[in-house]
């Protein structure tokens, strides 16, 4: 018996149709006994699934005509706060990081007073501090406050993948476009950034990633984006189960749309020259 | 010292010391001037302060103390002067430093554009002027991944030459080539010195260096230990350290 049961599972380690079978029937009756204990246990909280109320906060039909409903209404704003924060991170992490890289003691210092204060200090205070202290001061909206505090967050943390790239660079690089008779600006444009985006490109979307999941923060400062729009029908509608795994599917999508969108990019634009 | 008078120089270099922030003194009291369309060649054990003598002549390194003049501008701190140098001074390094993300063409082209401002179309004529003379014309669109190593010297060769400089430097520029490969680039050099290029070499290859070298210069230990004429150099020397060093790599 044991003899015979070995040399079965022999033979099913040797046929890679066979182990593949085996494996993806191990992975169902997990999944199988996870969905048993949460249909066993949301029964015993007594709570009532309704998939079919969930649509009509995402598209409506009024008048004949299909209106965005709410999450569709908080995804673009989150998608707005996203694309605007994107850009601003971005030139702020490159002139950080070139502020590090550059000969001035006061730009360097500068650089590092402004990452050691974001990267030690929670994103949620920072985004209230910029609300409700600089912003009145100031005169900002919260919109603006959003992707200031957003901006300033991802931008430290994107200035060290920057320069991390640039630096990982041959320093031959350099000395090669200087010997050219070119200046550190036209190094940078055309010898060094090119070549740095291709290492940056990678961690810099997963940047990118981190701010569309950190900009659920701004639904603390009344911001009607996805999370506050799906926060506030589930005050209304008591739908949490169903709007929380609504949320959470749509940050997925837009999240792993943008690593897909570049990676296209990137093969596109960089992908070619080492072969 | 020097064979050469001083009124047709194109680089003078007087009294110029280096010691790197690590404490090793690169380079102590050089002093030389080189004639135009003079080659000279630069011999010694490594880290014996050749190549830190060659990044010098073009700025790449900043000496602590003596002057370095190019065809009369000084290389000084003030940066017009350094770039205005660099345009006349052309080099080529032991590892190519092609830029991998532009083709052969763009490479070449680059300078031209940025520095010049010469036209795309004219660069590009330029550019494939360069690459005939190396000839590699027919791989003015190939990354420089695909080329051979001996192939990626020359056109390094060709892009030092784009902006038509009055001198170029050498930087071991055959060390990291495959035997077989060497010749290729070193013909092309000394084409160049038959042109009447003005050529600072730093070269392990010494058969090379007496054969195209008009002055050579024994370094040891940051300092010139010995300059003379290559062929009285190399068979004739008269220090020892040179004599030792010589013994040892012929």
């Amino acid at each position: 018996m044991s003899r015979n049961s070995a040399a079965a599972l022999r033979e099913i380690g040797r046929n890679p149709l066979l182990r593949v079978l085996v494996d993806v029937a191990g992975f169902l009756i997990l999944v199988a006994a996870l969905g048993a204990l949460l249909a066993h246990n949301t029964a015993a909280l007594g709570y009532r699934w309704q998939w079919h109320r969930v649509p009509r906060y995402i598209l409506t039909v009024r008048d004949g005509q299909l209106h965005a409903g709410p999450l569709l209404l908080g995804l673009g704003v989150t998608v707005r706060i996203v694309a605007v924060s994107l850009g601003v991170s971005i030139a702020v992490a490159l002139a950080t990081a070139l502020l590090r890289l550059s000969q001035s003691t006061v730009g360097q210092a500068l650089a590092r007073v402004y990452l050691e204060a974001i990267r030690n200090t929670p994103l949620l205070v920072q985004l209230f501090f910029t609300y409700f202290v600089v912003a009145p001061i100031v005169g900002l909206d919260g919109w603006t406050s959003a992707v200031i505090a957003l901006s300033l967050f991802e931008g430290a943390y994107a200035s060290e993948i920057i320069r991390g790239g640039i630096v990982s660079l041959p320093a031959g690089q350099w000395e090669a476009a200087y010997s050219l008779g070119l200046g550190r600006r036209d190094a940078l444009r055309f010898i060094i950034l090119p070549q740095a985006l291709r290492r940056i490109l990678p961690p810099l979307v997963g940047q990118g990633v981190s701010l569309i999941k950190d900009s659920a923060l701004v639904s603390t400062i009344a911001i009607y984006d996805l999370t506050m729009r799906g926060q506030v029908i589930v005050a209304q509608s008591f739908l949490a189960f169903e709007i929380w795994f609504s949320v959470a599917v749509i940050y997925l999508v837009i999240t792993i749309t943008l690593s897909a969108l570049v990676a296209v990019m990137r093969r596109r634009l960089v992908g070619s020259y080492e072969h | 010292m020097s064979i050469s008078s001083h009124h047709d120089a194109i680089i003078t270099v007087s009294g110029i010391s280096k010691t790197f922030p690590n404490g090793v003194r690169a380079l102590d009291d050089v002093s030389v001037s080189i004639a135009r369309q003079e080659v000279l060649v630069v011999i010694g054990p490594s880290g014996s302060g050749k190549s830190t003598f060659l990044r010098c002549l073009n700025g790449l390194e900043t000496v602590d103390r003596g002057t370095i003049v190019v065809d009369g501008i000084p290389l000084d701190h003030d940066r017009s002067n350094r770039l205005e140098i660099r345009k006349e001074v052309g080099m080529v390094f032991q590892q190519f430093n092609l830029f991998p993300h532009m083709t052969v063409g763009e490479n070449i082209d680059l300078a031209q554009r940025r520095v010049r401002g010469t036209s795309a179309a004219d660069a590009r004529t330029v550019s494939l002027e360069l690459l005939a003379k190396v000839g590699l014309e027919e791989r003015v669109d190939s990354y420089p991944a695909r080329l051979s190593g001996g192939q990626q010297q020359r056109v390094a060769i060709a892009r030092a030459l784009a902006l038509r400089p009055k001198v170029m430097l050498f930087d071991e520029a055959t060390s990291a080539l495959d035997p077989e490969m060497i010749g290729e680039v070193l013909d092309v050099m000394r084409a160049l010195a038959a042109e009447g290029m003005t050529m600072v070499v730093v070269t392990h290859e010494m058969g090379f260096a007496r054969e195209v070298g008009d002055r050579a210069v024994f370094i040891d230990e940051g300092r010139f230990v010995e300059l003379a004429s290559a062929q009285r150099l190399f068979d004739a020397p008269r220090e020892d350290r040179t004599r030792a060093f010589l013994s040892k790599v012929l």
